[in-house]
């Protein structure tokens, strides 16, 4: 049995066509990643399955069950965890947490003191008080609190710092070694990396790949700064360079390859300085899937 | 009908139904207490109202009889103000009660939780009407015992029955068509004014309507044409009015749950 089978799932707003064709499959126990820029359509596939959105056509199984036509039933092994968390204000977390977990038939409510510990949540603040990093860590504790089969999380760091992202990302491989699967969506092409094994790539509404991590870093550009100490007499740069930019002592240039012949060539050099950095996703996209 | 978001909205709203219980508890009060007062000036009144052309006194449904005794009195009172008040209270709750959830962005939390949209539009309904009866009762109560403290002679409680039961009725139609407008007005929309305009703009379509024949129509599009708030004991209880009224407001109710069936909710 898959965890998730979305078939040809289409979403229209009068001419516009949020998701064009998805189909994805999710095995139980994976932790699957979902990429994508911001706008790319990761939210509404997600809204989709959930039951937020109303699809134009195909269809989406959850766990073996029709998850456009019972609802109901499919989210009671779902544990959500929305991108903007919006919760009512009038509450204070406890009451929050405590409210959501009495829809669910199994839920724990003997988890919600240690996981508010693990994540330093006050409790008894008010929503209304709350930053967005703390919602974020509330909206966290809501979602595994019933022990979910299946974890579907957008852009689940956001807002959260990078203490948190870590432990956030212990408890979720922690969930995931107990059997629950993750949907993992994000613009951010290292937590996918670091979680997951196996990913869609989406893009204007369609996938545009299903690939595996290793051939994703493969494919990962890096941007690269030096500053030369002298600047060297022989300006060719290791294959699969481009975009240089000189300025005087300094370098920028994108590099896409085994990182070991960026090394090597990084250590023949006279440097002052060294920045490789990720770059955002939008910019990866118009690399490689412009076509 | 599920218990936790039911006693949810219910605590939600309670506040709100304590400050408008004490709104109405206040008014009734007032408005019994003032009879003693007019009911000693009685002879001079009659004078005035006779001055007052009928079409007016028609329209505001006073006449000659009505500061002759308290249920009269209290009669013009409670089928404009009291019904009024009642009616914007429980129409706002309702135009507030699933779209509060939109407004706010919580209804992506309610809607990914294990429950169908049904049994959230019923259960939140049943919470608006739990708390609509509540503010119904506080108020009959208030005015019985009101009523009973400042007559000046013997009162016919039948006539108070059924005076009460075509206001429960009135009350209950704008509550469902509260909920009905918020169905189709974007959420970020007070609904104050759409509801205040509703009720007082249909008393006084029936009031126009009674008070001119040529246009009488008019008053058929308003809630208060069907069921007559009247001290007159040989006016009997309008089964059909009631009947009608209530048919429309269950139609109103199963347009909402259609249409919440099948909006998409934005993020």
């Amino acid at each position: 049995m898959t965890a998730i089978e979305v078939n040809n799932l289409n979403k229209h707003y009068g001419d516009f066509h949020a998701i064009k064709n998805v189909s994805i499959e999710v095995e139980q126990g994976e932790i699957y990643g979902f990429v994508g820029p911001n706008g790319s359509g990761k939210s509404t596939l997600i809204r989709s399955i959930l039951g937020l959105l109303k699809t134009t056509s195909g269809s989406a199984s959850i766990l073996g069950m029709d998850a456009l036509k019972n609802g109901a039933e499919v989210r009671e092994l779902i544990g959500y965890l929305p991108s903007e968390v919006h919760y009512y204000d009038e509450m204070s977390s406890r009451e929050l947490l405590e409210y959501s977990a009495r829809f669910y038939k199994n839920a724990d409510l003997s988890k919600i003191d240690s996981l508010a510990e693990y994540f330093q949540l006050d409790l008894n603040k008010k929503i209304t008080d709350l930053s967005f990093g703390n919602k974020k860590k509330c909206s966290i504790i809501q979602s595994v609190l019933h022990q979910p089969k299946l974890l579907i999380l957008d852009e689940p760091t956001s807002g959260l710092d990078p203490l948190m992202q870590n432990r956030f990302f212990d408890l979720i491989e922690e969930e995931n070694k107990k059997g629950t699967t993750v949907f993992f969506s994000s613009h951010i092409l290292s937590e996918i990396q670091r979680m997951c094994d196996r990913a869609a790539v989406i893009r204007e509404g369609s996938i545009s790949a299903i690939e595996d991590i290793q051939v994703l870093l493969e494919k990962q550009m890096k941007k690269v700064r030096v500053v030369f100490a002298t600047v060297p007499e022989d300006k060719t740069l290791p294959i699969g360079s481009q975009h240089e930019k000189w300025n005087d002592s300094k370098l920028s240039f994108e590099f896409v390859g085994p990182v070991g012949v960026l090394i090597d060539w990084l250590s023949k050099q006279d440097l002052h300085d060294a920045v490789l950095v990720e770059p955002d996703l939008e910019s990866i996209f118009m690399n490689y899937y412009q076509q | 009908m599920n218990k936790n978001l039911y006693l949810k909205e219910l605590k939600r709203n309670r506040k709100n139904l304590m400050i408008w219980s004490a709104i109405v508890i206040g008014f009734t009060l007032m408005v019994t207490a003032i009879f003693p007062y007019m009911a000693e000036m009685g002879d001079n009144i009659t004078v005035l109202m006779d001055s007052i052309p009928a079409e007016l006194g028609k329209a505001l449904g006073v006449d000659a009889d009505t500061w002759s005794s308290i249920l009269g009195f209290y009669s013009t009172y409670y089928s404009i103000y009291i019904i009024l008040l009642v009616s914007i209270y429980t129409a706002s709750t309702g135009a507030t009660i699933i779209s509060k959830e939109e407004k706010e962005g919580t209804s992506e939390f309610l809607l990914t939780k294990p429950v169908s949209r049904q049994t959230i539009v019923f259960s939140k309904l049943m919470s608006l009407f739990t708390l609509s009866l509540i503010i119904f009762a506080i108020q009959t109560i208030t005015a019985l015992i009101s009523i009973n403290a400042f007559a000046t002679s013997s009162v016919n409680w039948g006539v108070f029955t059924q005076m009460h039961l075509s206001g429960l009725i009135i009350i209950l139609f704008f509550t469902a068509a509260g909920v009905l407008i918020s169905m189709f007005v974007t959420p970020k929309k007070n609904f104050m004014g759409i509801v205040v305009g509703m009720t007082f703009g249909t008393y006084f379509l029936n009031a126009i309507g009674k008070s001119a024949e040529a246009v009488e129509w008019i008053s058929y599009i308003s809630p208060f044409r069907y069921l007559e708030i009247t001290k007159d004991p040989t006016v009997s209880f309008n089964y059909v009015g009631a009947l009608i009224l209530l048919v429309i407001a269950g139609g109103m109710l199963y347009l909402v749950n259609r249409v919440y069936m099948k909006k998409d909710i934005a993020g």
